[in-house]
């Protein structure tokens, strides 16, 4: 009999019922709009702030100050040098997803034809990477030096067979009269190369008066085979705390054991550094204060934006919600009188009542649900080009938001028919 | 005359009378416009916020001589002049030279140590900035090899000849700080057979670190001491290798800036750091089209959650309807009474969004940004004028249905 009535409610009022499943289904996906790009804003400015380049370098141990003070000539002597073979395991450490490129490098002084002599940077431009795990990985300096402006020619395309390239930067090429398709040819005390100019750069930094080349060509230049000078990680990481910076200023060792825990399984910059470190024999990984430090204070307040935005929305679909339930309900005074005047009780009413309307809830909530993670979608790819990831934390949110507002927007409106004589009501006062 | 005062008074007394249920419409009404207006200003204060977030990644236009005439603090203060002084978070002159500390050649950078912290500031020092006269801030990697600590002394001696190689090749300097630390180490090593009998008869001149900087770049390789200081070590002062401003503008902005710069005076050429500038553009961009859409949807949706609420309570009025229509009223002046209701409601509804919105905005600016927000004078009229629509809108699909029906089914219950 219950069902059947409640039942009967629903379909009877179907128009009624309707713009309330039809509301609450805009609350709820608003809400679940808002709670999905809350929670993967930080991801994804996270990966839009990686156009700042490499926010860590790896440089070898031995103070290299003293080389770079001393002369880079004579570099090749002192041997400060970071292992090629080790790179692979930059991808091996525990916040090993996070490392989203690296780039190794190395550098030499050459001279061109005409004697200038020029700074020689090898690096990767898109390498293909198979990593010990089995993954595989394209990685390089075209994500690193996004900000580069292709001036002439393009960029120098390591798979596709340019091994004899080189990229040359825009003051240099301006200085020396290089065009690009140019032939020039490098030479150092190691050796000389004819190299192919596939491109110029407009860096807006010293890098516009360099040259850059695959690795192997430079470190066959400089006969430094599988050795590096440095190497640049972008890492997605945490904004620092207290806790980050407490490791920073004193070293890991101070910390207590469950707070060196908690250190090392968190993003931070200082912890991935301390990863790095590990791996890689003779290294001194540290943040690019520049960019780790402008990288968290970015987020930051993106976060907080949108979590205060997601606030209001969510307290304006509230509102909604629950004022339409509450007029929704009073309208049908006169329902409820004629089942009072029946000699129905007020907790079977309440219940009665209560249940339509959570039935509509549900359903609106479901719809609402999947048409608030539609929008989700359409936001993530309008704006930043990839999915939303579907969190499972919001569905029980939302879910407990939709009870509890139409509990909260029903209940008074059902209190206060309640207390109406069924005389009064079905007389039409 | 008449009329229309009945008119008002028809209106008025409705939403007295009613004031609970107009109470839920105008609540309903109050949050859309609140949202709307709170959004919209947050949409417009975004940019510039977030712009001056983005200030943290350091200077973002390098002034550079351009080869012609003098470059010293006149001229860079010249060229700050085309500068909104707004927009400028920090300018930093720099200086720099070679000098040896414990015979080591080391750069010195000389700078305006304000200027330099608003320009650059991720530059975390241990220790305090120099403040007073023969102060020095050390860079790590460089107090590392000197084995210097906060508070020690330095003895920084400056080589005159050094000095006079240097101007040679100033002339064809850029001033990347790199690019300088290289030529003068080449300098240095060049000259150092020759002139360390030279700097050890000059005494120098006493230095006390006041910190250690921590860049995580080249910075920590020099010196950083402040330009009156250098201009006594060296004995000569005002010339300058470049200036970095940090600039709170679009790219396109700093790039008529920068022509501006160039335009006016010949001895400077300006130059966007194109890492800066690059990135601050893309990641802005998105943020602002990020936001935007969040507005948007939101927006939407409240739109339509003010328009179901409003619906609601005019089809609750049915009765009043069919009697009014009973006592023989038209059906258009139930419409355009009905109207006016919405439209007042609207109205004092938009206006009351207006103030909360602003008070949203301003908070969530206070909260996040730690600045506040200016009030727009277009989202009064704007709020208003949408809220008034939509409620208007909202109310006449179910007014109309209402004035359908036959009086005498209404007024029987049916």
């Amino acid at each position: 009999m219950f069902f059947r009535m409640i039942f009967r409610a629903l379909f009877r009022q179907k128009g009624k019922m309707l713009m309330i499943a039809f509301t609450i289904a805009l609350g709820a996906s608003l809400a679940t709009a808002m709670l999905n790009v809350m929670m993967d804003v930080g991801d994804k400015v996270n990966q839009e702030l990686k156009t700042y380049g490499a926010n860590i370098t790896v440089v070898p141990k031995q103070a290299s100050v003293i080389n770079e003070l001393y002369g880079l000539d004579e570099s090749e002597e002192s041997g400060a040098y970071l292992k090629e073979e080790e790179l692979g395991k930059i991808k091996t450490i525990f916040w090993a997803f996070n490392v989203v490129d690296f780039a190794p490098f190395s550098d030499t002084h050459a001279k061109l034809d005409d004697g200038s002599e020029v700074l020689l940077v090898g690096s990767w431009f898109d390498h293909h990477l198979e990593l010990p795990t089995g993954e595989t990985l394209n990685t390089g300096m075209t994500n690193l030096r996004s900000w580069w402006e292709i001036t002439e020619g393009r960029w120098l395309d390591e798979q596709s067979g340019d091994k004899n390239a080189v990229m040359v930067g825009s003051v240099l090429a301006q200085k020396n009269g290089i065009k690009a398709n140019d032939r020039i040819r490098l030479t150092t005390k190691h050796g000389s190369e004819e190299l192919i100019v596939s491109g110029i750069f407009d860096a807006g930094g010293d890098e516009d008066e360099h040259m850059y080349a695959p690795l192997d060509v430079v470190q066959k230049l400089s006969d430094t085979d599988g050795k590096l000078t440095s190497i640049e990680v972008s890492a997605l990481t945490t904004p620092d705390n207290d806790l980050a910076r407490k490791a920073a200023k004193d070293g890991p060792k101070s910390l207590g054991a469950a707070d060196y825990e908690t250190w090392y399984c968190t993003a931070y910059v200082s912890s991935i550094c301390y990863q790095i470190q590990e791996v890689i024999t003779d290294s001194i990984a540290a943040p690019v204060r520049q960019v780790a430090e402008s990288e968290g204070a970015i987020l930051e307040k993106t976060q907080l934006l949108m979590i205060l935005i997601t606030v209001l929305s969510l307290l304006g679909s509230a509102l909604g919600i629950s004022n339409l339930v509450t007029a929704s309900v009073m309208e049908r005074s006169s329902e409820i009188g004629l089942i009072k005047a029946v000699g129905a009780h007020d907790g079977a009413i309440t219940l009665l009542v209560l249940s339509e309307i959570i039935v509509t809830a549900v359903a609106g909530g479901l719809v609402g649900y999947f048409a608030g993670f539609g929008f989700a979608q359409v936001i993530g790819h309008t704006v930043f080009g990839s999915a939303v990831e579907m969190k499972p934390i919001v569905i029980p949110i939302v879910a407990v938001l939709v009870v509890f507002v139409t509990l909260a927007g029903s209940i008074p409106a059902i209190r206060m028919l309640l207390r109406l004589r069924p005389a009064e009501v079905l007389h039409g006062r | 005359m008449k009329k229309q005062k009945m008119f008002f008074r028809m209106i008025t007394a409705a939403l007295i009378r009613q004031h609970s249920r107009m109470l839920v419409a105008l609540l309903a009404i109050a949050v859309g416009a609140t949202i709307l207006s709170g959004l919209v200003t947050i949409y417009y204060d975004v940019p510039r916020q977030m712009g001056a977030q983005f200030r943290n990644y350091g200077a973002n236009m390098l002034l550079l001589p351009s080869g012609e005439g003098e470059f010293n603090e006149a001229t860079v203060n010249n060229a700050l002049g085309v500068v909104n002084k707004e927009n400028l978070v920090g300018a930093a002159p720099y200086r720099y030279e070679s000098v040896f500390i414990n015979e080591q050649p080391v750069i010195a950078a000389a700078t305006n140590m304000d200027g330099a912290k608003a320009a650059s500031p991720y530059w975390l020092v241990n220790g305090n900035w120099p403040a007073a006269e023969n102060e020095v801030l050390v860079g790590k990697s460089l107090a590392a090899v000197l084995g210097v600590k906060e508070g020690s002394s330095i003895n920084v001696v400056y080589g005159e000849e050094s000095r006079a190689a240097k101007t040679e090749a100033d002339a064809e300097k850029t001033a990347e700080k790199k690019d300088i630390k290289e030529k003068d180490i080449k300098e240095n090593k060049a000259e150092k057979s020759n002139e360390t009998d030279v700097s050890e008869e000059k005494e120098g001149m006493p230095f006390t670190v006041s910190g250690i900087l921590e860049t995580g770049g080249s910075e920590e390789d020099y010196i950083f001491i402040s330009l009156s200081d250098m201009a006594v070590l060296t004995g000569k002062g005002g010339r300058l290798d470049a200036a970095e401003l940090s600039i709170s503008a679009s790219q396109d902005e700093l790039k008529a800036y920068a022509d501006k710069i160039s335009a006016q005076n010949s001895a400077v050429s300006p130059r966007l750091v194109k890492r800066v500038t690059q990135s601050e553009t893309t990641v802005l961009t998105k943020l602002q089209a990020l936001v935007f859409l969040v507005t948007a949807v939101v927006l939407l949706l409240t739109m339509i959650c003010v328009a179901t609420t409003m619906m609601a309570v005019v089809a609750e009025r049915r009765k009043e309807i069919g009697l009014r229509k009973a006592l023989g009223a038209s059906d258009s002046s139930i419409i355009a009474e009905f109207m006016g209701e919405g439209l007042l409601l609207g109205g004092v509804g938009g206006l009351l969004g207006v103030i909360f919105g602003f008070a949203f905005a301003q908070a969530v600016s206070m909260n996040v940004f730690n600045s506040s927000i200016n009030f727009r004078p277009l989202i009064l009229p704007v709020t208003v004028i949408v809220s008034v629509l939509v409620t208007g809108l909202a109310c006449l699909l179910p007014v109309r249905n209402a004035t359908d029906v036959d009086p005498a089914l209404v007024l029987k219950g049916e």
